[in-house]
């Protein structure tokens, strides 16, 4: 078994070996083409990590038309908490929020110096629940909310959500497309070349034939040369998209997420790459598949 | 060996190869197949190999019907025939050694039975010393007989040559012959396409006539 798979592992390097131009050419197409697939991964990973963090953060904030006295205060927040969406209602006071907008100010807190001590409105925030996160639940909530005439403004994180939204699926669409068509290029060529080296080899292949070489004793050599060329595109292709990251991607898409307080910017998890490299191996085995089936025949 | 029951090749709708063609071919026979050029021999002994499938008709070979054969027995069944092509079919690519071990590679032994088994068969021929060059470098009458020991490396139960001394002088032809009748000696079945009547007188066996893809005489000598 071992013997016979050195042997097939000879034969195909030995193939390579002989076409050295064929088997770049393939290799480069499935780089490219991974590669391209790889960058779109990683900026639609990082950006749905944004939202991600956004969404955990969503809250509704609402304004109120006056500062309640304590009651007030107590019956509200008892009645937020009632609502099934809400986990935890916190009361921020004009003076708490006017706090923690001067030290977000940092160095140009003095904008609020001469401002009475309660120009901005006291609010309450609300925490929502998880299954609540997602639009529809903030907007059903914010519904509810409205009917309440003391709650005289109401923010929530709409806008950001659905503009990220449309970010993704337009990364996410563009990345397939793109890298599908390139994966199909890299197909095409792949299986190109392997039907060159069949064909340099018909002579070699028909004897093999005649003298008992079982079905797949002749196709395997091939396979594995197919497969080689694959990984080692999907092997380029993860040091390019690495290179990349670390030259650009990542510095471009860190200032790009500052403001949303992101942590960090990552690259494809592990289990990504390795996907990235069966790709790449698959692709190869399947480009010379489709060329073996159509050039080696055991009989008519 | 080998038995045909009406066995039929046809090319297209009106050439027809052979035409319902029976006959039966012990094991350990030595058989002639003759005919004018077009009698339909080379088309019979590929069908043999499975090289070709028959239009009509059934061939046993060992038993065997190839016709119920896969892709894989029908690969298996062929390491039990030798087959010497008439254009020998050598790879260029690779050396004399290398040609002569290609069916045993074929077959995955082992790489010391290889190169007992070839050295010993390259000897039989008589071109032992000649193994580490390449076919085109050989004459045509060497090059027959590297097809020859290609043939013989895998102990063969039948042994198929099409047309073996057709274009080589009387000298080599008997030498050939003598490759022959030793494996059918050991045990081999031989079927030998020739129109050489020479030969045939020379070394009178069992003559399989064909005229236009019919049997037309089956004589034992
Ligand atoms: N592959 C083929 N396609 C069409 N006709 C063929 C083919 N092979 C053989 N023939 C025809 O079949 C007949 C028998 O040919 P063949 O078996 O080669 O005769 P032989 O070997 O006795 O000279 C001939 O008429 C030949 O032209
Ligand atoms: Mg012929």
């Amino acid at each position: 078994m071992l013997r016979k798979t050195f042997y097939f592992l000879l034969r195909a390097v030995r193939n390579m070996w002989q076409s050295p131009m064929l088997t770049s050419a393939s290799i480069v197409t499935v780089t490219v083409a991974l590669a391209v697939l790889a960058f779109f991964a990683v900026l639609v990973q990082n950006i749905s990590d944004v939202t991600r963090h956004w969404s955990e953060e969503v809250q509704v904030v609402v304004y109120l038309a006056s500062k309640p006295d304590a009651a007030e205060r107590n019956a509200d927040i008892q009645k937020l908490r009632a609502d099934p969406a809400v986990v935890s209602v916190a009361y921020i006071s004009p003076e708490q929020a006017r706090n923690s907008f001067r030290q977000r100010l940092g160095a140009d807190e003095d904008l609020i110096k001469g401002m009475p001590s309660d120009f901005l409105p006291a609010s309450y925030e609300l925490h929502l629940s998880e299954e609540m996160r997602s639009e529809t639940g903030v907007k059903q909530l914010v519904e509810r909310l409205r009917q309440q005439p003391r709650y005289r403004d109401l923010r929530y994180g709409q806008e950001w959500l659905e503009r990220y939204g449309a970010i993704i699926s337009l990364l996410r669409v563009g990345g397939f497309i793109m890298g599908g068509f390139l994966l199909f290029a890299a197909l095409f060529i792949v299986a190109n070349t392997i039907r060159l080296t069949l064909y340099a080899r018909r002579e070699e292949l028909e004897v093999m034939t005649l003298v008992g070489a079982t079905p797949w004793f002749v196709r395997a050599p091939f396979l594995l040369e197919g497969g080689l060329q694959g990984f080692v595109g999907g092997l380029f292709a993860l040091l390019v998209t690495f290179g990349l990251y670390h030259l650009a991607l990542r510095s471009q898409l860190a200032t790009l997420f500052m403001a949303s307080g992101v942590g960090q910017i990552h690259f494809l998890p592990a289990a990504y790459q390795v996907y990235l490299l069966l790709t790449g191996t698959f692709l190869g085995l399947f480009g010379s598949l489709v060329s073996l089936r159509r050039f080696v025949r055991i009989s008519p | 060996m080998v038995k045909l029951f009406n066995l039929s090749k046809s090319y297209g709708r009106d050439l027809h190869a052979l035409r319902d063609l029976t006959l039966s071919v012990p094991k350990g026979d030595f058989v002639y197949i003759t005919g004018p050029s077009g009698a339909g021999k080379s088309t019979l002994l590929r069908l043999l190999f499975a090289a070709e499938v028959p239009t009509r008709g059934q061939i046993l070979i060992g038993g065997q019907n190839l016709g119920r054969l896969g892709n894989r027995q029908i690969a298996l069944m062929r390491r039990k025939i030798g087959v010497v092509f008439q254009d020998f079919k050598l790879i260029n690519s690779r050396t004399i050694y290398e040609n002569v071990a290609f069916p045993l590679e074929v077959q995955g032994k082992k790489r010391y039975e290889v190169s007992n088994k070839v050295y010993q068969v390259l000897k039989h021929v008589g071109l032992e010393h000649k193994l580490k060059r390449f076919p085109k470098e050989l004459s045509g009458g060497e090059q027959q007989r590297i097809a020859i020991a290609r043939a013989l490396v895998i102990e063969p139960q039948l042994l198929i040559a099409d047309e073996p001394t057709g274009n080589l002088d009387p000298e080599v032809t008997l030498e050939i012959m003598e490759l022959f009748k030793s494996a059918n000696a050991r045990g081999t079945t031989v079927l030998l396409a020739t129109h050489d009547r020479q030969m045939i007188q020379r070394f009178p066996r069992r003559i399989v006539s064909l005229e236009a893809g019919r049997l037309s005489a089956d004589t034992e000598s």
